[in-house]
């Protein structure tokens, strides 16, 4: 335990400590399928890995947000890879590196993303999103009309499941399952089409 | 699609996710793929005489080097089948254990005499040993695949690697079921050679089909 001078408080004691400190628990939560939970990790993950990829790829605004938005997808498609005995920062380093070198390996450039220390990925934060077309949209618009209408439900009237599913005369579970599985394809499609 | 959205359409795909599903998926692929293999073994090849080839040592000693392989090498794709974990030291040990298996051979080899060298060596079986080890290496590789694509390396091609060399020799020790070879110089060339052959095509496999 580190001593600091009395009545001085530092400002930042150990980031990455305070971050894993505050990210683990919203993991756990969300893996016992908390909601509210998975939404505040991803929000906080979300500005590590624009700032993370922007200081890596340094180009436009929308390659950063495309590879947020795949990342995103990824830790939420593979986060049952995630063992909860172990601390969290490092699964979520090892995921955003992966989806960082794949995503230049994909375009050809040449790679080179050095190992660091998972507090690279939290060393900064960058919570402003950039109004962009994403490549998500142009996926979406290759989806059944089915899928399609119970996402903009879901995402743009902010729809619960159950309400969608009433709204189109289907059931919650058939619904629940339609998201999941159109989600899975959404992240295949993105690496065949980008591949 | 703006990246809140995203985020609050993901929160809505949440359910409980059980504990422990990379070690129960892997294994899973690896009793899949190993029962088609065995099948395969006592169907299609046939077996030695069980009770009597048990009292045997060579038969211990093929089986307990492939045996060994196969839990190493499980060890080492179980590590590299998620994000942020090291290998440890699986893949160290089953490298020992194959220099260990190279080394036994070696010293037949040269114990024996000049006569008997290269029947110990080529026994009667050389030319099938390896390519059948492959093939039935084959059907627990694609299982472990099914599996690690459910998953996440974050090294695809040397989780690749690592699966086929488990695949080779699990393969291999079902083989055993079957071949009738006892020289420890014929175990450490051909098995050897023929889990090397899974290992490699592993590799090259796993580099395309566990990317995510």
């Amino acid at each position: 335990m580190r001593r600091w001078p009395r009545g001085i408080e530092p400002s930042t004691v150990e980031p990455k400590v305070d971050i894993e400190e505050r990210l683990r628990p919203l993991m756990n939560r969300s893996l016992a399928g908390d909601a509210d939970a998975h939404r505040q990790l991803l929000s906080a993950l979300g500005g590590h890995l624009r700032s993370y990829f922007a200081r890596r790829i340094g180009t436009g605004a929308s390659e950063v947000e495309d590879l947020v938005q795949e990342t995103l997808l990824a830790v939420h498609l593979k986060r049952d890879t995630y063992d909860r005995a172990l601390p969290f920062t490092p699964w979520a380093y090892a995921v955003a590196r992966y989806k960082l070198i794949d995503h230049l390996r994909r375009r050809h450039r040449r790679v080179h993303v050095p190992l660091e220390d998972a507090g690279v990925l939290f060393a900064a934060d960058d919570s402003e999103e950039r109004v962009v077309q994403t490549d998500l949209d142009r996926l979406l618009e290759r989806l059944p009309d089915r899928q399609r209408t119970l996402l903009e439900d879901v995402k743009l009237q902010g729809l619960s499941i159950e309400e969608a599913a009433r709204k189109r005369g289907v059931t919650a579970v058939s619904a629940r399952v339609m998201l999941h599985r159109t989600l899975k394809w959404l992240n295949r499609a993105w690496h065949d089409e980008n591949g | 699609m703006r990246t809140v959205d995203l985020i609050a359409l993901l929160a809505r795909d949440v359910r409980m996710t059980p504990a422990g599903a990379a070690t129960r998926k892997l294994l899973m692929g690896l009793a899949v793929g190993g029962a088609v293999t065995l099948a395969l073994v006592v169907l299609g090849l046939h077996c030695q005489p069980l009770e009597a080839a048990a009292r045997q040592p060579w038969f211990w000693m093929k089986a307990s080097y492939t045996g060994l392989l196969t839990v190493a090498a499980a060890i080492t794709v179980r590590r590299l089948a998620v994000p942020g974990r090291r290998p440890g030291i699986a893949p160290a040990v089953a490298l020992l254990i194959i220099l260990a298996m190279i080394g036994l051979g070696a010293g037949q080899i040269l114990a024996a005499s000049s006569a008997t060298r290269l029947d110990l060596w080529l026994g009667h079986t050389w030319k099938v040993c390896s390519p059948l080890i492959l093939l039935l290496a084959l059907p627990i590789y694609g299982c472990e695949v099914v599996a690690l694509r459910a998953l996440a390396p974050t090294r695809p091609a040397v989780a690749g690697a690592a699966a086929g060399l488990a695949a080779g020799a699990l393969a291999a020790t079902f083989y055993g079921l079957h071949c009738p070879e006892q020289a420890a110089a014929f175990v450490a060339t051909w098995y050897t050679l023929g889990i090397a052959a899974a290992t490699a095509l592993g590799a090259a496999l796993g580099a395309r089909l566990l990317r995510w």
